[in-house]
């Protein structure tokens, strides 16, 4: 693939991008159609293997495992995406202000924010959930929170040193005030660390679904999520193997295509 | 001259990058040859090949870079064909080189003396004590006296010429027959970069070393060498003994390169040359005034608790600007002059004193003439690399001004073309300008709201030296067109002198002489002003 402006782009990069678009292809023809219904059950279906009928094989229930991905992947990804939106808003938010103002306000929001990463995060969406209960949003909210020290202190650093640069200066002779000079002027410039961060994120937050649904807290039955899939495909790993293969290989895809995507981004800005 | 004479030849070198598949060719078809003994310069503004030359000589070129035609030979060796165990021998046994930049050239995590003193030990046998006393002899050679105690300092703790010096040692330290310095005073202050340059001198005197010296600066190459070639994009334009070449240039390039030379000191016999400046009128009126100013910075605190403390960069500064006039502030880098610019526009707020800027009748009219503006240094860190150059512009008519957006665009194509740009340049990047366009654009800018006071802080000395011509020019332009007061902030005090009606000289944070930049010149009372112009005569000489 050839860039804009003449060389070309890494192995790795292109590996990235097609995993991730047939990844995507997949969850958004889920959104609209999938073979089977994917609740639907049969009991004389199952447990059976791969066939021309049921490509990826039925779950215990009889439904269609392919159906079941495609849907529930679709379910995954909208959690991470809503996770990823509130950890980067909020976290960019806290960011710019601590990194643009320093001073007293930006050490206590600091060290908050490092008491915050000190926990490991799936233990603290542990304890949310068993306070508020389980389920999709609430586990949205949970991981999104946890989410916004990792933005926070990305953003952070680059207005510390971009608020130096004589751009900034230029803009408050001509009167822009903090917060046009925050977000119009300095936050574009940050893209080049924001946006490695937000495919990261979004690998995270795929990960961290699929842990908190895995030990029951985040999708409720019958619903499918990938997390889901593989906690119900646990018992039967022995008899049919194919049932915890299809959700484990598209999360592996998912978090492959967009960790190279993000590597290969990150070498090209050097 | 007899072939045994001499000691490097180029000939028909071609070097090219490849881009897009094609091949970019950077230099074109240089022949050259460097004789025992002298000292050849090499001459051209940025990209004309001149470092890719000096690099492919010592074998450095980068991965990217394809040499498609020609022959180095240096003693009859031909560099190109020759294999890498040797030429490892021949880098920095028989051919050194002296980068521009000292602080990344020197390793931050070793002591000069050992950095030194790994030269010879790549390069002959000797015992530890023996290489020891060779390294502190050679400090010692290039002024840095006190030898013992450098050689055990880590670059970071030696100011910039020290480092330079060092870098000298290092280079000539085994002995070789050819030292190729690249731009070697380019990042030094006025005072000491003729220091440098005696040294050079010397070292080729006493070891009959030769040089291949490259340089974007024609006072540079003026002053040390005996023949100078003048490259522009990759090809040599013209040749000759450097004294004659720059005199009586042949070729037009070269003309235009000689007469966009800020001019200070005429060109034969070294005596002032005039220059001219607006009449000064004593009836203007004030448009700012300081005084007693102090400047401070708080240094950060060390630990939770620890006390912030606070350092003083302008001491007791008294300084009033006329409408009309154009105040220089020279002063070498860490004097202050960049702090008081910013404090003088309200950028740096830990000051103490008076600043008054006169704006009677800024109410009158419908723009806010009130504020100063400011033009930095480097036009690619003030303009915001993620806007378009239509942007930038516009910024400052939506922050200041309630015109709508039409009368704001019209205001926007008007300053682009006084700036001498067209309007197809606001739909691009800073990134995709030159530094040259990139600092009209940033001029343009400033003087969008119609400021009366501008302060330029060290306006052209990123660009190369035609350019810093044409920038000059446009500001004096719009100087006159404008009525504009300029606060032209500049280590170079050639293009002070171009400039300017009155001088100030600041050293440390003080004004230690502030008048008339003709009486400055010929009648500098200041020990530090004579030093700044006695070494500014070194250059060019």
């Amino acid at each position: 693939m050839i860039k804009p402006n003449g060389n070309t782009y890494s192995f790795n990069y292109v590996l990235g991008l097609s995993i991730t678009s047939l990844v995507l292809l997949i969850v958004l023809i889920g959104f609209f159609y999938t073979p089977y219904d994917p609740n639907k059950m049969n009991v004389a279906l199952k447990n059976s293997p791969p066939s021309l009928r049921h490509l990826l094989g039925t779950d215990n229930f009889g439904r269609d495992i392919l159906s079941r991905v495609m849907k529930g992947a679709g379910t995954t990804y909208i959690i991470a995406v809503a996770i990823v939106f509130i950890g980067a808003s909020l976290g960019t938010i806290v960011g710019a202000f601590t990194g643009y103002f320093g001073g007293w306000l930006d050490e206590v929001i600091m060290r908050l924010n490092d008491v915050l990463t000190s926990f490991p995060s799936i233990l603290l969406a542990l304890v949310f959930v068993s306070i508020f209960g389980p389920g999709s949003y609430n586990i949205i909210f949970a991981l999104g929170v946890l989410f916004i020290p990792s933005y926070a202190r990305v953003v952070r650093s680059e207005f510390v040193v971009l608020k130096e640069r004589d751009f900034v200066k230029n803009a408050e002779l001509m009167g822009a005030g903090s917060l046009r000079i925050m977000f119009v002027h300095i936050l574009p410039n940050t893209k080049r660390v924001l946006i490695p961060a937000l495919l990261i994120g979004f690998n995270n937050a795929v990960l961290a679904e699929a842990g908190l649904s895995f030990l029951g807290l985040g999708v409720q039955p019958p619903e499918a999520s990938l997390g889901r899939m593989l906690a119900e495909a646990q018992s039967y790993l022995l008899d049919s193997p194919w049932y915890a293969i299809a959700p484990g290989l598209m999360i592996t895809l998912t978090v492959l295509g967009f960790s190279l995507i993000s590597g290969g981004l990150e070498n090209e800005q050097g | 001259m007899s072939k045994a004479d001499t000691l490097l030849s180029i000939e028909g070198l071609t070097i090219g990058f490849a881009v897009r598949r094609k091949i970019n060719t950077v230099v074109d078809h240089i022949s050259l040859e460097v004789k025992k003994g002298e000292i050849l310069g090499i001459v051209g503004e940025s990209g004309s090949g001149k470092t890719v030359t000096g690099l492919a000589v010592m074998g450095l070129l980068p991965t990217s870079a394809i040499i498609l035609s020609g022959r180095i030979h240096f003693l009859g060796k031909n560099l190109l064909t020759m294999e890498e165990k040797e030429l490892r021998r021949l880098r920095g046994g028989e051919i050194s080189m002296v980068f521009q930049d000292s602080m990344t050239s020197f390793n931050p995590l070793l002591t000069i003396g050992a950095q030194v003193e790994e030269m010879i030990r790549l390069h002959s046998k000797h015992t530890r004590e023996e290489y020891r006393a060779l390294t502190l002899e050679a400090l010692m050679e290039v002024g840095l006296t006190e030898a013992l105690e450098i050689y055990n300092r880590y670059p970071h703790q030696l100011s910039g010429g020290m480092r330079q010096r060092a870098m000298i040692a290092m280079a000539m330290i085994a002995g070789p027959k050819l030292v190729i310095a690249d731009e070697p005073t380019t990042a030094l202050d006025v005072t000491t970069q003729g220091k440098i340059l005696q040294l050079l001198k010397k070292m080729n005197d006493k070891y009959g070393t030769s040089m291949v010296l490259i340089s974007h600066d024609l006072k540079v190459i003026q002053s040390i060498c005996d023949r100078a070639i003048v490259m522009k994009d990759g090809r040599i334009v013209e040749s000759g003994m450097a004294k004659e070449l720059f005199i009586h240039p042949k070729t037009k390039y070269t003309r235009q390169l000689v007469a966009s030379a800020p001019v200070l000191f005429s060109k034969s016999n070294g005596e002032v040359k005039e220059t001219s400046y607006n009449t000064h009128n004593e009836e203007q009126k004030e448009i700012l005034t300081i005084e007693k100013l102090n400047v401070y910075y708080s240094e950060k605190a060390v630990g939770l608790f620890g006390k912030k403390g606070r350092k003083q960069v302008i001491k007791d500064v008294t300084i009033s600007v006329k409408q009309g006039e154009t105040l220089g502030i020279v002063g070498e880098s860490g004097s202050g002059k960049s702090t008081l610019a910013k404090a003088i526009v309200g950028l740096n707020k830990e000051i103490e004193g008076v600043i008054n800027i006169n704006n009677d009748d800024a109410k009158s009219r419908l723009v806010s003439m009130s504020k100063p503006q400011m033009v930095f240094q480097d036009p690619f860190g003030s303009l915001n690399p993620t806007k378009k150059i239509g942007w930038i512009l516009e910024e400052p008519l939506k922050l200041q001004t309630n015109l709508s957006k039409k009368e704001r665009i019209a205001r926007v194509n008007e300053m682009i073309q006084q700036v001498g740009l067209t309007s197809e340049y606001l739909e691009r990047y800073p990134f995709q300008l030159s530094g040259g366009q990139r600092q009209r654009a940033a001029i343009a800018a400033a003087l969008i709201v119609k400021p009366k006071l501008v302060i330029l802080d060290e306006p052209v000395s990123s660009l190369d030296v035609t350019i810093q011509a044409q920038i000059l020019h446009l500001l004096k332009e719009l100087q006159k067109k404008h009525n504009l007061t300029y606060i032209f902030i500049s280590h170079d005090l050639n293009v002070i002198f171009q400039m300017c009606n009155r001088v100030c000289v600041i050293y440390r944070g003080e004004i230690v002489e502030m008048k008339e930049a003709k009486e400055l010149l010929y009648r500098p009372q200041h020990e530090y002003t004579k030093e700044l112009l006695k070494s500014a005569m070194v250059l060019k000489t």
